[in-house]
């Protein structure tokens, strides 16, 4: 069994639906209508035949011989027409060629009925028409006796089957000429339908895309209408609860810049005093000193922290801006490892002279924070490679340590993430990495984590070369 | 699908087979002979078979009535005439019948007799029992007017 | 070592940076508002002004564009970022240079020493450029014979450039060389104090004369 494939779209469905129960009907109404016309003219025809043999018969018998003799038979046998048999007791007329169609019932019915009985037949693949009827004495008082005559005559209904069969066909054509118009209404109704649900899947679309203020408008009252309203509630709900998220998200990012800003006012004073502390820790005690010198320690960390985190909520407030010129990406590198004092430790490589318009001041945040990272978790030597491809600058810093365990790698970016959760103690503020992404993010570049060749991890900064000079805020869009 | 949907609209098309169904009256007219109406000796009418083996038509029967009596108690109540052409003509309700006589030839039994033959044979030969007969005489006269039933059958 | 007027709204702040400040060896005045400071600078006017720009009442931009409109003494700000709008505007008000809070002590005494020393002369004579006169022993500028008054950084960097007509300065070298900046010195500092001498010193009509432009390098003086 071969199954056929189903038509998949809605408006071919609509489409086969609509034809195959405007031509089912069609063709019901045609064949019905064709139907009682067929009996109609079945029954005329019989009646007409039956009144042909009655009225034939009823024209001789005045003038036949009773008790008939075999001639008289055979004079009304003439009379009614070929394909008659008469019979009288135990004589017979002689027969017509196709009166053996002439079935035991029918004679039955007409003996014990005493009328005129008729029964349609098919024979040799053609139909035919059995009349058969005794002929009665009537008294002059009308009481009616059997003569014992009796007449048998078949009649062909074959002109009968060529009409019935050309009326049948007539309601065949009747339903293939609706087929068209049929087709039109169904594209027509299909289009009435399809738009409604096709507007749904616009509007579904662009709450997909983002556009939360879509809404469809809400017409009429049928089953569409209530899947419009369904979905412009649910539109609504979405709307609001993205609202209230996106309201707590930038609370949350307010308030982590209000602590930062409001941090630096104490840490100001704290900063001023701690180096007059510093001056003076000569001449404490061993203990007071230590003191003064954790102090000094820790503050200096706070002041990290805070700087990063107000960097952070910069980048999340969409304020952070590139301040763009040509650097000598390769010099700038080294400068930034040299002011921090890490040439001696770190082997730095470059192709060759590579300048690119980038915010130098991030660049060496960025660079600061992978290669002290590198000093910090890995071990010596640690790498900075600089080349360039014409698409991209990369600045590939590896270390020689243990590298990074593969279910740290997801999370090395996210903020205050640290990969030991024993080493707490590390003097980064656990957002290096985090602003280094996001420097590297405006510039519309990206940074990676990897492990290096010999175990190390690998970080690379990668910056693209062809950026618009004039948009500072490529990559960087809230 | 569609060709089975075909095959089905297709297979009603002919004209189907039936069982013995009834069709009507039997044809009548058969008879071993011809009823005629007389007059016996109580001024009843009486009616008399003739075998003559067929029922024949209803101007035979009345041309035979005024042929006259056979051999027979009975009487008849119509002149008799040398030359009995009758001629019948029908109607769907009227049986018209020309009688090659005048209203003085006959008594009001006579003509009852022409209208029972007349009737009688008419039903016998499968017409409707309610034809009323009209008899018309050669000279005019009222009675020529009249649709007549048999006063015997009714 | 300089008499200095700090000003400063947060009374623990504006202490600790006098404490520091003091152990660095500076005279240290201080006031709290933008009122109070200019009150106090033009009493005695100090050495040099630090400048908190977030001030209750006038605010830092208005309080350094009146001292530069009363003198030359150098104004060095406090800000609250270092890339924002607080640095273009304190430099639009014509301060010298700025710290970022929370301000190290040890780096703002570097600020002020480094701005305090374009005061003093490299002492190589008498150089006439056109209409322009600079005097490198006495530290007087003056244009058509009328003297022209600058703060030490414009000074400094007047120098920096006529020391050497035609040659081309690229920012990071003046900003080395006038504003004693590691590589990482803000390139706004140097274009802010050329427009400010420019003012002083061009007729304004037409091209710059003495101190030009040299797109996508720097700058340089003359050639005249």
């Amino acid at each position: 069994m071969t199954r056929r494939p189903r038509p998949r779209g809605l408006r071919a469905r609509l489409l086969v639906a609509f034809v195959l129960v405007t031509v089912l009907g069609a063709a019901a109404a045609a064949w019905s209508s064709a139907g009682s016309a067929r009996t109609a003219l079945v029954t005329s025809t019989q009646q007409r035949l039956t009144e042909a043999v009655t009225g034939r018969i009823e024209a001789v018998v005045p003038e036949l011989r009773y008790p008939p003799d075999r001639a008289a038979l055979d004079r009304l046998r003439a009379a009614v027409g070929s394909n008659t048999l008469v019979t009288y007791e135990d004589m017979r007329s002689v027969g017509g060629a196709d009166t053996g169609l002439v079935t035991r019932e029918l004679r039955a019915a007409v003996r014990s009925r005493n009328a005129l009985v008729t029964q349609r037949i098919t024979a040799g693949g053609r139909p035919w028409l059995l009349i058969g009827t005794p002929v009665t004495i009537t008294a002059p008082d009308g009481a009616r006796s059997p003569s014992g005559i009796e007449v048998y005559a078949v009649r062909d209904l074959a002109g009968v089957e060529r009409q019935t069969d050309g009326l049948t066909r007539s309601a065949v054509s009747t339903a293939a000429l609706a087929l068209p118009p049929a087709v039109l209404l169904a594209l027509l109704a299909s289009r009435s339908v399809l738009r409604p649900v096709r507007d749904l899947r616009d509007t579904a679309r662009r709450l997909a895309a983002g556009d939360l203020g879509a809404r469809l408008p809400v017409q009429g009252a049928d089953e569409l209408t209530e899947l419009t309203v369904t979905v412009n509630e649910m539109a609504e709900s979405l709307q609001t609860s993205m609202t209230a998220m996106r309201r707590m998200q930038t609370d949350a990012r307010r308030f982590a810049a209000d602590v930062s800003h409001e941090l630096r006012t104490p840490l100001s004073t704290l900063t001023a005093v701690v180096e007059v502390l510093a001056t003076a820790a000569d001449g404490m005690e061993a203990d007071a000193r230590e003191s003064a010198e954790l102090a000094i320690t820790e503050t200096h960390r706070l002041v990290r922290l805070v700087e990063d985190l107000m960097e952070v909520s910069r980048f999340d407030a969409g304020t952070a801006r590139l301040r763009l010129e040509d650097v000598d990406v390769t010099g700038a590198v080294r400068d930034c490892l040299r002011a921090r004092g890490w040439l001696e430790e770190i082997e730095l490589t470059a192709a060759e002279e590579i300048v690119l318009r980038l915010d130098r001041r991030r660049l060496d945040v960025v660079v600061a924070n992978l290669a002290g990272n590198a000093l910090r978790h890995g071990e010596p030597p640690v790498r900075v490679h600089v080349s360039a491809s014409r698409e991209q600058v990369r600045i590939e810093v590896t270390d020689s340590g243990p590298g990074l365990p593969a279910d740290v790698l997801p999370h090395v970016f996210d903020r205050f993430y640290k990969a030991d959760a024993v080493r707490t103690r590390t003097p980064g503020s656990g957002l290096g990495l985090a602003i280094a992404l996001e420097n590297a993010r405006l510039h519309g570049g990206d940074v990676t984590a990897g492990r290096a060749e010999g175990g190390g991890a690998r970080f690379v900064l990668r910056l693209p070369r062809d950026r618009d000079p004039e948009d500072g805020r490529a990559g960087w869009d809230v | 699908m569609w060709c089975a949907a075909a095959a089905v609209l297709l297979a009603g098309c002919g004209v189907q087979p039936s069982g013995v169904t009834g069709g009507g009256e039997a044809p009548t007219g058969v008879a071993p002979g011809v009823t005629l109406y007389f007059v016996d000796a109580g001024g009843e009418l009486r009616p008399q078979l003739r075998p003559t083996g067929r029922l024949g038509t209803v101007s035979d029967a009345v041309q035979l009535l005024l042929t006259g009596l056979g051999d027979s108690d009975l009487r008849t109540e119509i002149a008799p005439t040398t030359t009995p052409r009758v001629v019948v003509t029908s109607t769907p309700d009227v049986l018209r019948i020309e009688v090659p006589l005048t209203i003085d030839d006959v008594t009001p039994l006579g003509i009852d007799q022409i209208v029972c033959t007349a009737l009688g044979v008419h039903v016998q030969g499968g017409g409707s029992r309610d034809t009323r007969a009209q008899v018309r005489f050669t000279l005019p006269t009222p009675e020529s007017e009249k649709h007549r039933r048999c006063p015997v059958t009714g | 070592m300089a008499a200095i007027l700090l000003i400063e709204d947060d009374p623990l702040v504006r202490r600790g940076l006098q404490l520091a400040l003091s152990r660095h060896g500076h005279d240290v005045r201080t006031a709290d508002t933008g009122e109070d400071g200019l009150r106090e600078f033009r009493s005695a006017p100090p050495g040099l002004v630090v400048l908190d720009l977030m001030l209750p009442g006038i605010d830092g931009f208005e309080v350094c564009r009146r001292i530069r409109a009363e003198g030359e003494v150098p104004v060095i700000m406090l800000t609250a970022r270092g890339d924002d709008f607080d640095v273009v505007g304190g430099l639009a008000a014509g301060a010298d240079d700025y710290v970022v809070k929370p301000a190290q002590p040890t780096v703002l005494d570097a600020r002020i020493r480094a701005v305090l020393r374009r005061s003093t002369g490299t002492s190589d004579g008498v150089r006439v450029h056109r209409d322009l006169r600079v005097d490198s022993t006495s530290l007087t500028v003056s244009l058509r014979g009328e003297p022209v008054m600058l703060t030490p950084t414009e000074l400094r960097l007047l120098l920096t450039l006529s020391r050497a007509p035609g040659r081309v300065f690229s920012r990071q070298q003046l900003l080395e060389e006038v504003w004693e900046l590691d590589y990482l010195g803000d390139s706004r500092l140097v274009d802010n104090c050329v427009q400010r001498l420019r003012v002083k010193i061009e007729d304004g009509s037409g091209a710059p004369v003495y101190v030009q432009t040299v797109r996508g390098f720097g700058y340089r003086f003359g050639p005249v």
